[in-house]
Parts: structure tokens; sequence; C-alpha cells
């Protein structure tokens, strides 16, 4: 099957899905109960005739698939609607998302570099006491919540040593920069999130490079390769790892499919004025508008990273289009 | 007859695949430490009263059931309270010991239903292929891709917000977990009946005539049921964990005494009281620990062919 034909597949396969998430996000607005109750709950002086109005500019008095499709036309020419408590959605969205990418971007590239080289010496290793600590350390990593870890962090380096600010973006008053500079501020108070967010999401990458590089070291080829004499750091990296990364491009592409929902704990618990914390706020006074522009454009990235994947795996692998 | 009987008996009895796999869990030092966690909790949780220093939701000091040590609120850890008290004047290690119940509820709970769909879902699949299992694990995609904890946060606050949070809230926590929890599971169950469809022994029942039904619980399911034990172990912490973070978020059911709500109630307070959010999330990493020792543990010890 040639590439284009694989491609075309892929993508007709998510067509069912999209739809199948869309009507799902729909349904679960639809069972919270009444929109223009919940638009007005703010405002008890609202007339039943303005209640009327708002029902009429919100389609509510048209038939529920009518209602549907019309939500879905809206999202297709990228209008996402209004905030319950105010403001354009997309605007909302757009304030967050930087915040939420730094904190997501550093965390993924931190925790590559650390979990790539660590996983590889421990696959190296194999059943060495190096090995078996690296593989229970990991274990308890994954278990340990990212409260814990973020709670602990805010309270040892925070309220006690005062060496980092315990959450925020940045200081409220130009006088409390570090040397009056807004960029070392900022990079102060971006230390604690990034650290417990690297650490939350390390574990499972070394674990993961750690079987995906045992795999690989099975092989033929690097038996081949030994036998034919190469140096054991040429085996190990040239023949070796560039293989076992597979699996880490299926992880880094899921990866990004995520990204945008951010990390709803660690931005809460660090008071982090991303996509995740805003999701979480919107979602305590069920802001609809804003819960189901944040899910679908989360599952439309999904979709898209998965295609990608697929995709690039297909372009390395000729094996996996023969199917 | 009975000298049949006598041979039969002198020839030394096989070890059965599960007798085998116990050896090698017992072997497997990290697998020991968390059944013994595990073992541990299930003891908390049976003799909760014995454990606690305290009755349940006792304001010591003031209610009546525990008149004494004095009233103190967000007091720090002491002899009479090791683990100190929270902003109402609970004692935190014996609320600790209450929530133990609680999580063996959810994890238990919520990973029953997880299994029980993702059983029935990669079983009919695999086994019957075609357009059922095309049209199942369409399914199955459109729940794996969807952002599950967000659409939890929502579901929770959509029907918490519906149902008075008087009784039943925990339960509503612990079904809606369950029921968005199964994808992952059905799909590695289905890849192992697919691959075990393919022994000879299948087709042979197949040609005497078993029924498909007799062929997939007699058969396929005994085969792939040392997976579900792997998933059923792994998924339970991934369950407790998840409704420790939904609590924490304050989406957790109110009136339910979980380590997840604690940490909630005191979040506010971390300065003035640490130990009333740390002990809780202290345990829900111990227990979780534990779990996922024991499960990767079952993982080797189940599957001999990941150890070569």
């Amino acid at each position: 099957m040639s590439i284009i034909k694989y491609v075309l597949r892929r993508t007709l396969y998510l067509i069912p899905v999209f739809f199948g998430i869309t009507l799902l996000v729909f349904t679960i607005e639809r069972l919270a109960g009444d929109p223009v109750q919940l638009y007005t709950a703010l405002n008890p002086h609202i007339s039943e005739q303005q209640r009327q109005l708002l029902r009429q500019s919100l389609h509510l008095d048209q038939l529920i698939q009518v209602q549907y499709l019309s939500w879905l036309s809206d999202l297709f020419s990228f209008n996402l609607g209004f905030s319950f408590s105010g403001g354009s959605v997309a605007t909302i969205i757009a304030q967050k998302i930087w915040a939420t990418l730094e904190l997501q971007l550093i965390g993924l590239a931190l925790s590559l570099i650390i979990a790539i080289p660590i996983g590889v010496l421990s696959a190296r290793r194999r059943y060495s006491a190096l090995d078996v600590t690296i593989t229970s350390t990991s274990l308890i990593g994954t278990s340990i919540p990212i409260f814990f870890l973020g709670v602990s962090a805010i309270l040892i380096f925070g309220y006690n040593l005062h060496w980092f600010p315990s959450g925020g973006y940045e200081s409220t008053l130009p006088s409390q920069y570090p040397y009056g500079n807004l960029i070392l501020d900022h990079l102060w108070h971006l230390v604690l999130p990034t650290t417990v967010y690297t650490f939350a999401i390390l574990a499972p990458v070394v674990l993961l490079v750690r079987s995906s590089m045992l795999e690989v070291l099975r092989q033929d080829y690097i038996l081949a390769a030994r036998a034919s004499g190469l140096k054991d750091r040429t085996v190990i990296y040239r023949h070796g790892l560039r293989n076992a990364l597979i699996p880490i491009v299926t992880y880094v592409g899921l990866y990004f499919g995520g990204l945008l929902a951010g990390a709803p704990v660690t931005e809460t618990v660090f008071n982090w004025p991303g996509v995740g914390r805003q999701f979480v706020a919107s979602t305590t006074e069920l802001d609809f508008p804003v819960i189901q522009a944040v899910v679908v454009i989360i599952t439309l990235m999904t979709l898209v990273a998965n295609l990608i994947t697929d995709v690039t795996y297909a372009y390395i692998d000729p094996r996996i289009r023969l199917e | 007859m009975s000298q049949s009987t006598k041979q039969l008996q002198a020839r030394p009895r096989g070890v059965s695949q599960w007798a085998l796999a116990w050896r090698r869990l017992k072997k497997n030092k990290t697998a020991i430490a968390g059944l013994a966690i595990v073992g541990a909790f299930v003891v908390m949780a049976a003799f909760d009263r014995l454990v606690a220093l305290y009755p349940p939701k006792c304001i010591v000091g003031i209610s009546p059931e525990c008149p004494s040590p004095a009233f103190i609120s967000n007091g720090p850890p002491s002899l009479s309270h090791p683990f100190g008290t929270d902003i109402t004047g609970y004692d935190v290690y014996s609320e600790i010991v209450y929530g133990a119940r609680a999580a063996f509820l959810i994890g238990l709970g919520a990973t029953g239903l997880a299994i029980l769909i993702a059983v029935l879902i990669g079983l009919v699949a695999g086994n019957f292929g075609g357009w059922i299992d095309n049209l199942l694990m369409r399914v199955t995609e459109v729940f794996l891709v969807i952002p599950f904890f967000l659409l939890l946060l929502v579901f929770l606050q959509v029907v918490l917000k519906f149902s008075p949070a008087s009784t039943g809230g925990l339960w509503i926590v612990v079904f809606v977990i369950g029921a968005f929890s199964w994808p992952g599971a059905a799909r590695i169950i289905r890849g192992e009946v697919l691959k075990v469809r393919e022994f000879e022994f299948i087709g042979a029942s197949r040609q005497i005539g078993a029924s498909s039904s007799r062929i997939l619980f007699r058969h396929l399911f005994p085969n792939v049921l040392h997976i579900i034990i792997v998933l059923l172990t792994l998924q339970i912490a991934t369950s407790i964990l998840t409704e420790a973070a939904v609590s924490f978020l304050g989406f957790g059911a109110p009136g339910s005494n979980t380590w997840g709500q604690q940490m909630y109630t005191s979040s506010n307070f971390i300065a003035q009281a640490w130990w009333a959010t740390l002990f809780p999330a202290l345990f829900v990493t111990i227990m979780v620990m534990g779990f996922n020792l024991l499960g990767n543990g079952l993982r080797d010890a189940l599957d001999p062919r990941l150890r070569e």
C-alpha cells in the first residue's frame, strides 16, 4: 500500500471518532440542565422576556439535532462562543496557552534529557544492583501523586527556606523583582513548578526507555554488530538506541496531543495561570462554552498527533504499511 | 482398580501454572514488599477501630466520645496526636486509618467496573472479529482519545451538583472513574485474545463442536486471565490516585472521608498545619506504591515470556 493511501485511510478513521466525541461533550452539557439557567444564574433581576430572547439567540428553541449541528458548524468556523462569566472563549484560552506551553515543553524536554541516559544505563547493566535501584525507584516514582510532590516542594523551598516563591507566574509588584528584572523574576517563579512537573513525568519515561532498549538489544542485528567487532558504544548508541527510541516517538506524540490540557493539578497547586487551572475553575462554575472548547481542542490535537505519529511510523518502518 | 489408583498416586503430581507463578513471585523482593504493604492496609481497613486512636469524626476534647486530651485545632504532631490535628480538631492519624476503607472501596469498586467492561469488550471483539470487532474498537478509540481526567471533573461536577451531597456521593465517584477507565485494558485483552484464538486447541475444540460461548468462557477466558489479574492490580493503583487528585481539586464526594477529601479540606491551611495535608497524601503514595509493586511483580511472575 502506498503511503498516501495509508494516510488517507487513517484520516478516514478519525472522522467517526471525532463525531463520537463531540456528541459525548454535547450530551454532557445538555444533561447538566438548561443553559439559560446557567447563563443567568448570577443575575437575579433578569425578566422572563429577556430569558426568551436569550433562548432564541442561543438557538435553544430549535430541535436538539439542529442545535448540535449549529454548534458543530460554529466550531468549524472557529467560533467558540462566549463564556458564561463574560468574554470570548477564544480570548480566554489564548491568554492561558503560553503559561501552559512553558511548563509542558520545559517539563517534556528536561524529562527526556534525564530519562533517556538513565534508561539506557539501566538496560545495559540489566539485573545489576544499579538496574534494580533504578527500576524500583522509578516504580516508586510512578506512585507518587503530583500534589504530594508539589505541596512538599512549596512547604520546604517556599515557606521554610524562602528560596523560591510558593506559586504564581510573576511577582505582583515590580519592587519584588530580583535585581529589578522581570525575566529573572519569571524564571524564579518557574523553578518549582517545572522541577516538580519534570519529576512527576520522569519515571514512566525511564521505564519505557529501559524496556524498549532491552527489546532491541536482544535482536540479531545487535549480535551481528557486536560480532563484527564494533565498539560497545557504537553498538549501543548507533544501532541500539536509534531503534529503541521508536516507542519514545509514540510517547512524545501522545504527549503533544494532550499538551494543551496542561497539568490541572500542578497548575492548581502552584497557582500557575495556564489552561489546566482555567479548566478547573470553569468546571467548578459549569462554564460550558469554555469546557467544551477545551475538550474539543484537546481531542482534535490528540487525533492529529496520533495521525502524525502513525504516519511517521509508516515512513520510518515500511513493515507497518503492509498490515 | 485399586492397583491403578496406587500407581497414579505414586507418580509425583505436576505443579500447576499458578503454583509456578507463585514460586516466581516469592523470589521477587519488590513484589513481596508490595504484597506486604497491601496486606498491612487490609488489616488497617478491617480493624480500623482498633488501629485508630479515637472514634471516627471525633473532635478531640469536645465530642463526648473522646473528651481527652484538650481540644486543639491544627495542633502539631505530639504523643497523643502522632500526625497532629486538623482545622476541625480531628486526630489526623485516626482519620487516615478510617480513610483506608474508602480507598479500598474506590480501588476495588472502580477497578471492578472498569475491568468488567474491558473483559467483555476485549473477549467479544477479539473472539468474533469482523464488524463487531471494528465497531467495538472504534468506540474504544473514542474513549481512549478523550481527555479522561478533564471529562471526569466535568461529569462529577454535573452529577454531584444535581444529586444532593448526602448519600451515595462516593459511589458516584467510583462509578464515574470505573466507567471511563476501561479502554486501555480492553485493547490489551483483545490483543491477547487474538493471539490465543490462533492456538491449535481452540481450533480443535471448535472441530469437535464446542459452542462459541463454551470456547469464549472455558478456553479463551482462562488463557487471558493472567493478563486480567495484572491489569486489575495496576488499575487499583490508578483508580486510587485518580480519586485523590479529583478530590484534591475539590470535585470529590463532599460527605465522604477519603484521603483526597482530607487533603482538600486541609490544603487551605498548609502554611499553619502541613501535617493535615501531607500525611493523607503520604498514605495515598504508600498504598498506590504497594499495588504498583505487586502488579509489576505479578506481570513478571505470570508472563514468563517477558523474562525470556
